[in-house]
């Protein structure tokens, strides 16, 4: 059920900036973002490119209200950035995530599941159906400490899409998956997105921004140095959601393999 | 879709119960606490082979002042370290961003943390509790004597760990405006050492400022040892208030400073 304010974004930056203090007291200063104007209509998927330090891992945090502007505003649904409105509907994995390593997948996912308003037997309903999705059932009850890197980043998407927010802001997603679960997750996204659900994904594959995005924001130094959909950009129509040449022979002698 | 609702005072302290609990799970886990606790069990049982120093106390009065010494140091070791471990650990893993981005507020994240650590502190001193008790008990008729009777070491036992909380509302608001683990651990137990030679400051000048900060001296256990008499209820009472308005101070204080942090 979509649940779209008043504002017929889905996320509105306005001259948005941020910037943090360096040197003796604060007194010069290093700018992440610059003057970002941007704006997303509800159920897009928009991918932010751009090379390390150019901001994108800023954008994803003031949208998810962990920063605030220096500038400007960010608006998620008409509510300001940061506030319970638009926290409520906001899911977010962070890039590399990690999670305490005495901990099991279940015990991270109950509590995930608590903070957001489940209870009861629906928390457990829910923790067990993100275990599926996740692939993580076999070791839900294992110490996070022995998950591969894939592991943990599947855990890191689940928590971020357990309480089925309306914005899903995800940071590097792929990182450390491996083809078939990075497959898994551009159907994940295009599902989600086919729900309704806005995307925001910040990422340096450029395939699978080609592939999954309906907007692409190029970033380059904090700022906004090209936006529109992957057709205007290019030239020519998106993708769809397919392997690679390489990676459909991953795929095939995996399954052979296996 | 979730069935709670996210505003309220309810869902507030529901929020911050989750993270006390989540916290607590850790800390149980932490290898730290076990080993305080395992060394100081080891130490307090121990006290029996170290009777004969007893400085030409009572017998049981040594037992009981070395025990609940070593629950003090012990406990402020594990309050301090817990609590600044807890603390960066959640924020340099990334855990403490994919919590505060949910509707999470920050004085409920903050009090969530102090209460998990204020629960396993809880079983720390019950445990080592336990362990002293059992220690007097060995000793033939030391509950039938007047020097040491239960009820003041429960109440020793209560007062230590008023102490032991506070120290960690004191370690969590370094904390909140701190970057560093190591810094925030160091700053916190010169704080502590600070707080419990607070009686010594000066009563005029610009140094009776100092008089702000809260003497952990009045929570030491060893002055109501020393009485050997159960404290009466004025004074108790007296004591939990002046314990709670330095916890409500410093948890309002890191709340206001880490509702300014940026993650």
């Amino acid at each position: 059920m979509k649940r779209n304010g008043a504002s017929p974004w889905a996320l509105e930056f306005a001259g948005f900036a941020k910037w943090y203090p360096i040197g003796w007291l604060g007194a010069g200063r290093r700018t992440a973002v610059a003057g970002l104007t941007l704006q997303l209509a509800p159920g897009q998927v928009l991918g932010i490119l751009g090379p390390n330090g150019s901001g994108k891992s800023t954008v994803l945090k003031a949208l998810a209200g962990l920063i605030r502007a220096s500038a400007g505003s960010c608006r998620i649904f008409g509510h300001e950035a940061g506030s319970d409105a638009a926290r409520a509907r906001v899911g977010y994995l962070p890039e590399s995530p990690r999670f305490p390593p005495l901990l099991t997948a279940r015990e991270v996912l109950a509590f995930c599941a608590g903070l957001s308003g489940f209870a009861g037997f629906h928390r457990e309903l829910r923790v067990q159906q993100m275990l599926h999705w996740s692939g993580l059932v076999e070791v839900a009850d294992r110490p996070i400490g022995g998950y591969s890197k894939g592991m943990v980043q599947r855990l890191g998407v689940a928590q971020a899409i357990l309480h089925d927010p309306d914005l899903v802001l995800l940071d590097e997603p792929a990182d450390g998956l491996d083809p078939v679960a990075r497959l898994g997750l551009n159907q994940l996204l295009c599902d989600l997105a086919a729900h309704g659900r806005t995307i925001v994904v910040a990422s340096h594959l450029l395939a699978q921004a080609d592939s999954i995005c309906d907007r692409i924001a190029l970033l380059g130094a904090g700022r906004l140095l090209a936006e529109g959909t992957p057709a205007e950009l290019l030239g020519r129509e998106s993708t769809a959601v397919e392997p690679t040449p390489l990676e459909k022979l991953f795929l095939e002698r995996f399954a052979a393999h296996a | 879709m979730p069935e709670a609702t996210h505003n309220g005072w309810r869902a507030g302290w529901r929020r911050t119960g989750l993270v006390a609990r989540h916290t607590l799970t850790i800390a149980f886990r932490l290898r730290l606490a076990l080993l305080l606790g395992v060394t100081g069990a080891g130490l307090i049982a121990g006290s029996w082979e170290l009777r004969t120093f007893n400085f030409g106390q009572l017998e049981v009065k040594f037992l009981g002042d070395f025990g609940l010494g070593v629950i003090g140091l012990f406990g402020s070791l594990l309050a301090v370290l817990a609590t600044t471990h807890l603390f960066f650990d959640a924020l340099g893993h990334g855990a403490a961003p994919m919590v505060l981005v949910r509707p999470v507020r920050r004085w409920e994240y903050v009090c969530g943390i102090h209460g998990g650590v204020a629960t396993l502190l809880a079983g720390f001193v019950t445990f080592l509790s336990a362990v002293l008790a059992a220690v007097i008990l060995t000793r033939d008729g030391a509950w039938s004597r007047p020097h040491l009777p239960v009820t003041v070491l429960l109440q020793a036992a209560g007062v230590t760990w008023l102490k032991l909380v506070l120290i960690a509302a004191m370690a969590l608001f370094v904390c909140s405006f701190t970057s560093s683990a190591l810094f925030a651990s160091c700053a916190s137990l010169m704080l502590v050492l600070a707080a419990q030679l607070r009686r010594f400051a000066p009563e005029h000048g610009a140094a009776r400022l100092l008089r702000a900060w809260p003497d952990l001296g009045i929570l030491d256990a060893g002055e109501l040892l020393a009485g050997g008499r159960a404290a009466g209820a004025p004074w108790l009472a007296g004591l939990t208030l002046y314990w709670a308005a330095y916890i409500v101070l410093f948890d309002e204080l890191s709340s206001h400073v880490f509702r300014r942090r940026e993650c």
